[in-house]
């Protein structure tokens, strides 16, 4: 089977999942608008300072909620020894990375398909105005942050301490993607697209490079 | 005895290799040698039942076999091929029950299927037939609509068998297939052994069923300490 046929199947099993039981979506939904509302409560000082707060606590609430639905993607691999299923079926190894990449951006979109209207309201930002290169860093945020999450999720499969684990390896590694985020959100609201320039391109290097470690490390880190 | 396939199919069943063979075969965790040097051979249209105590190397020897392990040293052949380099064409003529079902508890058993049968790459066509042939054989229909998660562990055994017969694999592993099946299943079972056997599938089964293993069994091995201590 190709790596294109079973990367689909996978992500369609997961959406079928999901769709049935909405664990993750849900879960994740809330716990990103609550990280919105609390720190609204606590960091809104006035329009000029808000607005450089806002990426901040948008990308902090994508990180967590990210890192929450990765963990419980992976979840359901172990649930009944799944991921066995898959690791003995007959196609390429990184399907199970793509497949599972894929439905967890899903996941997340969805997530921020509520959560920037909300950081929006709460923080008095008009992402209206910059919503093509919002979208853009957002995207490309998102991205960084499933491939590195997705890769290092496989190994919680077959460890104990696997939640703590994964915040351990992940935030270190995600930090790049947050800081870039955050600073070219930052400068995008505030209209200097030289810097926005600048940090997209440390993104999509990020992305890329994140991309092509998984494509190399997959397989050895799920093998036995 | 001669048996009757209750499903085969002549024409895309054949096995696409009738012997499987394990020369030196070690496997080491560490300080822990799991297997020490095991020589085995297995022939189509045989049931090998494997036994010993627990630790004596049972569970690794069908982690070898199923291609999820490799070997420390030694080789092991699938008919010409050897499995260290042809790994991933030969994971579609195997066929895997292990201990746990190997489904994921929110699909359900329709859905788990499919979706075995689209990592298996079975063609659209044969797909819906095969899927409803093995819903009836193991008596599926009942329970096949709900979510594996509310199955009773003889449903969930049910489901994960004919999950593990699926593809027709020329290789089946079953790995304590009688476990919390009731008196009437486990005959389905033993007869659905015969019919892999009969179909010309190599059929290797770790079992503590003494019972169950007398129904099925044409040679026995026994390991103790990750060694073949006697085949018969």
């Amino acid at each position: 089977m190709s790596l294109v046929s079973a990367s689909i199947a996978i992500a369609k099993k997961d959406l079928t999942i999901e769709l049935r039981t909405r664990e993750i979506t849900i879960s994740t939904g809330f716990f990103a608008l609550l990280i919105a509302t609390l720190t609204s409560l606590s960091f809104f000082v006035d329009d000029a300072f808000s607005r450089n707060v806002a990426p901040g606590v948008l990308y902090t609430a994508v990180a967590f909620s990210a890192v929450l639905a990765i963990s419980r993607s992976w979840a359901r691999e172990r649930e009944q020894d799944a991921m066995r299923a898959l690791l003995v079926a007959p196609i390429p190894r990184l399907a199970i990375y793509v497949g599972k990449a894929i439905s967890t951006l899903a996941f997340l979109a969805l997530v921020e398909v509520l959560l920037v209207p909300l950081v929006a309201l709460l923080y008095h930002v008009d992402f209206l105005d910059v919503l093509g290169g919002l979208l853009g860093v957002l995207g490309l945020a998102t991205l960084g942050i499933v491939l590195a999450g997705t890769l290092f999720g496989a190994m919680t499969v077959k460890t104990s301490a696997r939640d703590l684990m994964l915040s351990v390896v992940l935030f270190p590694l995600i930090t790049p993607v947050l800081l870039s985020a955050v600073v070219a959100t930052r400068e995008l609201l505030g209209g200097n697209e030289v810097e926005v320039i600048a940090w997209v391109k440390i993104l999509l290097a990020y992305d890329l490079v994140v991309g092509i470690a998984a494509g190399l490390m997959f397989d050895a880190l799920v093998s036995e | 005895m001669p048996v009757a396939p209750s499903d085969a199919r002549p024409d895309v069943d054949r096995p696409r290799y009738t012997r499987v063979e394990g020369r030196g075969l070690v496997k080491t965790y560490g300080p822990t040698r799991a297997l020490a040097g095991v020589d085995i051979a297995l022939a189509a249209s045989e049931v090998t039942v494997v036994e010993g105590p627990n630790g004596s190397g049972k569970s690794t020897l069908l982690g070898l076999l199923s291609l999820l392990v490799r070997p420390s040293r030694g080789t092991l052949r699938f008919g010409e091929l050897d499995a260290r380099e042809e790994a991933a064409t030969l994971r579609g003529t195997v066929g895997v029950l292990a201990h746990a079902a190997l489904v994921y508890p929110d699909l359900t058993a329709l859905e788990s299927l499919a979706l075995t049968a689209a990592l298996y790459g079975l063609p659209h066509a044969e797909m819906g037939p095969r899927i409803a042939q093995l819903r009836d054989r193991f008596e599926l229909g009942a329970f096949a609509d709900r979510p594996a998660r509310t199955y009773s562990r003889g449903q969930l055994q049910r489901l994960a068998i004919a999950r593990t017969l699926l593809h027709r694999p020329s290789l089946v592993l079953l790995d304590e297939p009688s476990t919390g099946l009731d008196a009437s299943s486990t005959q389905r079972l033993v007869q659905a052994v015969a019919d892999e056997r009969a179909r010309g599938a190599i059929v290797v089964v770790v079992t503590h069923d003494t019972g169950f293993a007398d129904a099925i069994a044409t040679r026995r091995v026994r390991l103790s300490r990750g060694r073949v201590e006697e085949a018969a």
